[in-house]
């Protein structure tokens, strides 16, 4: 297959997505030993990554060929050196960014394919993401932040959109802050007013790309509580790019661990933090522990 | 009989109507001293006209026809004028001969009477300089009547021509106060302040020149909205995906911002009635600054929307909007409030700008002070058209510092967040920490955080400058 902008580079034949039931009896089968998570044998996955490949301006090639299954309400923490495309996976699966090759289907549906803006946008809404750098709407209250979502995309009631942000800041400690503008909140406040406007749209799955690396170190420990609570009491889907080893062994039920584009190693926070089979993630574990 | 004494009648009624009218046309027939002049100094401050109220001259010259010998003369003016404390000077002229003649006059009130020592004979012509008196302040056209004493018989002065009279203000009023102070007086023989601060003149040109100020912010308030409208517009086209409208946008901005605003005025005034297009000047005053100005607009906002962080969007995107709900509820709302500064800069310049409609005869400030200046030979007006320029300028560029000043602090969280140095900065507790707490812990953070944005109005700041 030829990259038409970018004649000079081949892209590799990906095969085509596979069938849903067969990919889930794979699934079942390799996953079985490699997470904590606990899924029913009818259950199927509902994150499919197959071969994705991402390659910025026909040159960086940063994605080579990642395959990853998450199943419903499980927790994956994804760890890698820097550089090494846990960013551009995350954001390649809202599509953030456009993948150049594979697949990505969410509950079984292609969404790598030629989606209209209807539906990328529809895709979104159902993917909540949690930015490193909060990304939080500076003319907009705390309260109007988790407000703005339900009232703009899911024309809710300006009434129940208040309730329900209302309440999703109180789940994350800040009914006290629902009338500051970001700047008058601290760092992690704001992580967690971010974390709440995600979560009042009620995805099914939520991503969160490094969401404590810009935070100082005394208000990590608040963002990771509240995203502790939303993965055990909530029962939500996450996957979770971060450094914070203690809480990928805490709260993960699976950890993969990227580098070079490909996911190197996964398996259940023991087995990867614990007994690491791949070398370079025994270095990586070594020079960060 | 009967038929004879009606005739006689008849007659005699004839005799009596002729009697009548030949009565009733006599005075004017026998008019003995026509009056030639009645003028009156100028006494506006650099000015021509003749002010009520306030001292002035008046001249008054009669002819005296034959059969006359005058004794004296008594001119009367509209109540309200005045004759007291006057000096007049009385010349009797045979052609061009002086004769010798020991007048008096006699102010009242509003009539003066003057006796004369010698009577004035036939082909004498009279003439009299009533220094000092005034006018009714009242203003208006104002007629000298009067009467004459000729061989002991009085008789009337028929009206002169009209004197048009100004009312005296208190403006003029004012005027006259500073004429008469000492301190003024002093302050106008140094060259340079007299040249360019005369009081009394700084005092006239103030409300002379307010119709003109009215018009410069008339021009340029309701040129303005269409002006954000257009360059909302044509900043959205530039960033379009489709690149005709691009370049179409393109060109609108680079032509406009690329050709002296003079030069638009000139061909928009003169080039539109040549095609037969009459548009009022101010009309088409408002049409010019309006395009004008959305052109470096639409540049200003354009800047604007490419300076919201990319975070912005893709948060905006992760909460599923598409675009125009992303630019409607997300980016321009940010827009708006981070090129409040820099439109506020090109409210200012198009303001000054107006001065170059006086070029082409739109009634504005300049066109105002340059007619009184050209009129006065004082460069005072100039001086107090710009004295109305800075009082619209001056408290904008008081807020566009303010408000640039509170920007850098209030906008936070938006984008990336510099990570502080755990050693370096002071415990924030998470909890506790307000904007505060913050600012006292982290004083560098702040200034590192306001620096993007100073960058950014700075950039802002040169699209302004460069008009
Ligand atoms: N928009 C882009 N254009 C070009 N190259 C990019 C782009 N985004 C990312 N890259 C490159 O892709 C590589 C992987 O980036 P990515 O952000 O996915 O890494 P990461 O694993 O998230 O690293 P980190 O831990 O530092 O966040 C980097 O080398 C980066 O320079
Ligand atoms: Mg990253």
């Amino acid at each position: 297959m030829l990259d038409r902008r970018h004649p000079h580079i081949t892209m590799p034949d990906v095969p085509p997505a596979m069938d849903a039931e067969q990919a889930a009896v794979e699934a079942h089968a390799r996953d079985k030993e490699l997470t904590k998570h606990h899924f029913e044998p009818h259950e199927h996955p509902c994150v499919r990554i197959e071969h994705l490949m991402k390659t910025f301006d026909g040159e960086t090639q940063v994605l080579t060929d990642v395959n990853l299954t998450v199943w419903p309400g499980e927790v994956v923490c994804v760890l890698g050196p820097s550089g090494s495309g846990k960013s551009t996976m995350l954001r390649c699966i809202n599509l953030l960014e456009k993948p150049t090759a594979g697949h990505i289907l969410i509950e079984d549906n292609e969404i790598t394919g030629h989606l209209g803006t209807k539906e990328v946008n529809r895709l979104r809404q159902n993917l909540g993401m949690v930015f490193q750098s909060f990304n939080l709407f500076p003319h907009l209250s705390a309260k109007g932040n988790v407000m703005i979502g339900q009232t703009k995309v899911l024309k809710k009631s300006k009434d129940e959109a208040e309730a329900e942000a209302l309440k999703q800041l109180d789940a994350v400690g800040l009914l006290d802050r629902a009338d500051f503008k970001p700047a008058q909140l601290s760092g992690g406040q704001q992580q967690r007013v971010a974390i709440a406007r995600a979560v009042a749209m009620h995805p099914d799955i939520l991503l969160f790309d490094e969401p404590t690396s810009a935070l100082d170190p005394e208000l990590v420990r608040g963002v990771l509580d509240v995203m502790r609570d939303l993965a055990e009491n909530g029962g939500m889907t996450m996957i979770v790019v971060t450094h914070e080893m203690g809480f990928a062994r805490e709260v993960a039920d699976r950890v993969v661990f990227m580098e070079g584009g490909v996911v190197v190693e996964q398996g259940t926070p023991e087995m990867v933090f614990d007994n690491p089979q791949n070398p370079r993630t025994a270095e990586f574990l070594g020079s960060i522990g | 009989m009967r038929a004879a004494h009606s005739h006689r009648l008849g007659r005699l009624v004839i005799a009596c109507v002729t009697a009548l009218v030949a009565l009733a046309l006599l005075p004017s027939q026998a008019q003995a001293l026509t009056t030639e002049k009645a003028t009156a100094r100028p006494n506006e401050d650099g000015g021509t006209g003749v002010i009520g109220g306030m001292p002035t001259r008046l001249t008054w010259e009669g002819f005296v026809e034959e059969g006359e010998a005058i004794t004296s003369v008594t001119l009367t003016l509209p109540e309200g004028a005045s004759f007291d404390n006057t000096t007049t000077k009385v010349t009797v002229l045979d052609d061009l001969t002086r004769i010798p003649n020991d007048a008096t006059a006699t102010p009242s009130g509003n009539t003066i009477t003057v006796q004369l020592s010698d009577p004035a004979k036939e082909g004498y012509k009279l003439r009299l300089e009533i220094e000092g008196m005034a006018f009714p302040p009242e203003g208006g056209d104002v007629v000298v009547t009067g009467s004459y004493e000729s061989a002991g018989k009085k008789k009337d002065l028929a009206p002169s021509k009209p004197i048009a009279t100004i009312a005296n203000t208190w403006l003029q009023q004012m005027v006259s106060f500073l004429d008469a102070q000492p301190w003024v007086q002093a302050w106008n023989q140094n060259q340079f302040l007299g040249m360019f601060m005369k009081p009394q003149l700084v005092l006239t040109s103030l409300f002379s020149l307010f119709p003109g100020w009215l018009v410069c912010l008339g021009i340029v308030v309701v040129a303005y909205p269409f002006a954000i409208l257009l360059g909302l517009v044509f900043a959205l086209m530039k960033i379009s995906k489709f690149r005709v409208v691009r370049a179409i946008a393109v060109v609108y901005i680079n032509v406009l911002r690329g050709t002296p605003l003079f030069l638009q005025i000139y061909i928009m005034f003169f080039g539109l009635p040549m095609m037969n297009i009459n548009i009022d000047n101010n009309v088409l005053g408002v049409i010019v600054m309006a395009i004008n100005s959305s052109a470096y607009l639409a540049e200003i906002f354009r800047a604007g929307i490419e300076s919201i962080p990319t975070g912005q969007y893709e948060a905006a995107a992760s909460l599923g909007m598409g675009r125009l709900l992303t630019m409607v509820n997300i980016i321009l709302p940010q827009t708006v409030r981070r090129v409040i500064p820099t439109v506020t800069s090109d409210f200012i310049m198009a303001f000054k700008d107006t001065s170059l409609l006086s070029s082409v005869g739109v009634m504005e400030l300049m066109m105002f002070s340059k007619n009184l200046t050209s009129v006065t030979g004082n460069m005072t007006p100039y001086v107090t058209a710009a004295i109305f320029y800075l009082i619209v300028t001056l408290p904008l560029i008081k807020v566009v510092s303010t408000i640039e000043k509170r920007m850098a602090q209030s906008e936070r969280g938006g984008g990336p967040r510099p990570k502080a140095k755990g050693k370096e900065s002071g415990a924030e507790a998470d909890d506790a920490a307000t904007r505060d707490e913050a600012k006292g812990a982290e004083p560098s953070m702040v200034e590192a955080l306001s620096a993007p944005f100073k960058a950014g109005t700075g950039v802002f700041g040169g699209v302004a400058d460069a008009r």
